[in-house]
């Protein structure tokens, strides 16, 4: 069998097998986490396969070509199906060693790692939205469950908002369709190379704004910091770290690959609202106290900076949206479970996510950030270039203002808002795991730079072609 | 026809938007479905054409063949939006078991009421102990076990 398909194999039995289990049982967690991990493992495999040998490709239930449906891999959506699977891993195994008090935890998970995996590594635009939804879904329930039950007006608001969202892109995906006859992504870029521009950007358009109201890009965000409070903290780390995702692959693939010229005529756009976000972000993340409110916001701030880098263009600039997306994803998968964790180590975590997220060497996040500078110089822009300096400074300011206010406060006080009878050894070690990920992709970053680099390359050879 | 088509959609969207906009949940999840019809609709309309049914082998005695792929996604489509609507009814029953009620702003008021109580009673905590010097101490002794 293709090592395409396999990850999808190991994940959809993995997910019915735990929805039939009782999810609070620390064993069926581990089966969970042990399945996510298989497929971890797995896509690692294939992301060093899709990095050698080039895209991997195969058309399901042996079909001929055009009829049958195509998974199709190259090193962007490896890269970013390697990553998301991981962080649900890790943040699953953190939920199993804190107790899970719902029976749903483990199988939505799974369910959300299999849409995820699917979405990632699918070559057809429609195949994208079921798999798409399937993620989604799941994340609907995981917010309704996750917080204990008392807060569900914000997982209400979270799946209506994005329902209509995920409805506009079906929209999108009929008008793609009648305008170019095939929903491949790259027969669509073919065929989308000669539509008139009105059209073709109306379309874009679609697209954008059903990724943005899915995603909490900038003008349509105002649903995320409910959330992401109205979770426990793995469970927002699966959202910010994994779910997050899609809205940067979605803005990469269906702007730098399927409407290339469409993003091109709207690049000053692109970067005017991804700079406004960047500043909204950090300048709400400072004005809030909450933890996990900050931490929202930030990753509102955050996703501005995908959007100038796809803006600018390039290989450079894909590139640089590609490595900080990653890092990003790293990072506040980081942060979100050493959030509510004490103890020397857990801090020291924390310290590193925050480091990594304003961009200090030794971390993943300084070449995030270095790719970034290099796209905003590739771009002559020096506007871009002082948004973010000026996104990182904020960004210092207001994870050190969070890390004072949990970390250096009287015992008593810190008690009362981050328990400590939970925090055992193993939460602990989770958080400084992914800790030590970060550093070491900051100590030996070549593989990320070279990822970043093949994706842009593969994408462009994609738009150049058409 | 597309225009036909195009009304259709149109008049269902904006009723869908309509409901959306009201604050009793079961009126936002018909308005959800109003809007998901809506988009099937224009997944049916992108690729309508008059011809055979599309078994393979197709076209043998020459006649148009009907797009069958516009069919499949919308069945796919409709699917979705059938699990989704099943989702968000549970959603709403489980609204109104909590908080007997499926009005969104009574709902977040006590909502927001609970916040704030939750909030008076911390800072209450906060307040009412001051730690001296003594229990200082203690706590830095606490504090090197971890």
């Amino acid at each position: 069998m293709s090592l395409v398909v396999l990850p999808l194999v190991v994940l959809w039995p993995a997910a019915i097998v735990a929805s039939l289990l009782d999810g609070r049982k620390r064993r069926t967690g581990w089966f969970a986490v042990a399945a996510l991990g298989a497929a971890f493992a797995l896509l690692a495999v294939l992301l060093t396969r899709v990095a050698v040998d080039g895209p991997q490709e195969i058309v399901a239930g042996g079909w001929p070509v055009d009829v049958g449906i195509r998974l199709r891999v190259d090193a962007l959506g490896a890269v970013f199906a390697c990553v998301s699977v991981g962080v649900l891993a890790v943040s699953l195994a953190e939920a199993v060693i804190t107790g899970i008090r719902t029976r749903g935890v483990p199988a939505l998970t799974l369910f959300m790692g299999l849409g995820l995996t699917g979405l990632f590594l699918t070559g057809d635009i429609f195949n994208f939205y079921v798999f798409f939804e399937l993620a989604m879904i799941s994340a609907y329930a995981l917010s309704s469950l996750g917080g204990g039950g008392s807060r569900v007006g914000p997982a209400f608001i979270f799946a209506i908002v994005n329902l209509v969202g995920s409805f506009l892109f079906l929209i999108a995906v009929g008008a793609l369709y009648r305008a170019t006859g095939t929903l491949e992504y790259i027969a669509v870029a073919e065929a989308a190379a000669p539509l008139d521009p009105s059209t073709a950007l109306l379309i874009a358009i679609s697209f954008f704004v059903a990724f943005g109201v899915k995603l909490g890009l900038f003008p349509f965000h105002f649903w995320l910091p409910a959330v992401y409070q109205s979770v426990s903290p793995p469970i927002a780390a699966m959202f910010s770290g994994a779910l997050a995702n899609i809205g940067a692959y979605g803005l990469l693939r269906f702007g730098g690959v399927v409407l290339p010229r469409e993003v091109e005529l709207g690049a000053p756009a692109l970067i005017v609202i991804g700079a406004l976000r960047t500043a909204y972000g950090a300048l709400q993340a400072i004005a809030r106290r909450d933890t996990r409110e900050v931490l929202a916001y930030s990753s509102i701030g955050h996703a501005g900076y995908v959007l100038v880098a796809l803006g600018v263009g390039g290989p450079v600039g894909l590139g640089a949206a590609v490595i900080f997306s990653i890092a990003n994803a790293l990072n506040k998968t980081l942060l979100f479970l050493a959030s509510e964790l004490r103890g020397r180590f857990v801090a020291t975590a924390f310290l590193i996510g925050a480091l990594s997220v304003a961009g200090v060497p030794p971390t993943a996040g300084f070449f995030g950030k270095a790719a970034l500078f290099d796209a905003g110089i590739d771009a002559d822009s020096a506007a871009a270039v002082i948004l973010l300096f000026v996104g990182g400074a904020l960004s210092f300011v207001y994870l050190f203002q969070i890390y004072q206010h949990d970390r250096w406060r009287p015992r008593a006080e810190r008690e009362r808002e981050m328990p400590t009878e939970h925090a055992g050894a193993g939460q602990r070690s989770v958080a400084v795991a992914v800790a030590v990920v970060v550093l070491v992709l900051g100590l030996w970053p070549e593989p990320l730079l070279a990822v970043g680099e093949q994706a842009a390359r593969e994408i462009l050879a994609v738009a150049g072609g058409g | 026809m597309n225009l036909v088509f195009a009304l259709i959609v149109g008049v269902l969207f904006g009723c869908g938007v309509l409901l959306l906009l009201k604050t009793d949940l079961f009126r936002v999840v018909v308005g959800l479905v109003l809007i998901s019809n809506a988009a099937s609709l224009t997944l049916m309309a992108s690729g309508l054409s008059r011809g055979q049914a599309a078994i393979l082998p197709a076209g043998e005695s020459g006649e148009p063949v009907a797009d069958p792929l516009v069919q499949a996604l919308t069945l796919t489509a409709l699917v979705i939006g059938f699990g989704v609507t099943a989702l968000l009814l549970a959603l709403s029953y489980s609204v109104y078991r909590t908080r007997h009620s499926v009005d969104l702003d009574v709902v977040s008021d006590e909502e927001a009421a609970e916040a704030a109580e939750l909030e008076a009673r911390e800072a209450a905590l906060d307040s009412e102990h001051e730690p001296d010097e003594a229990e200082w101490q203690e706590r830095r002794h606490d504090e090197v076990v971890p």
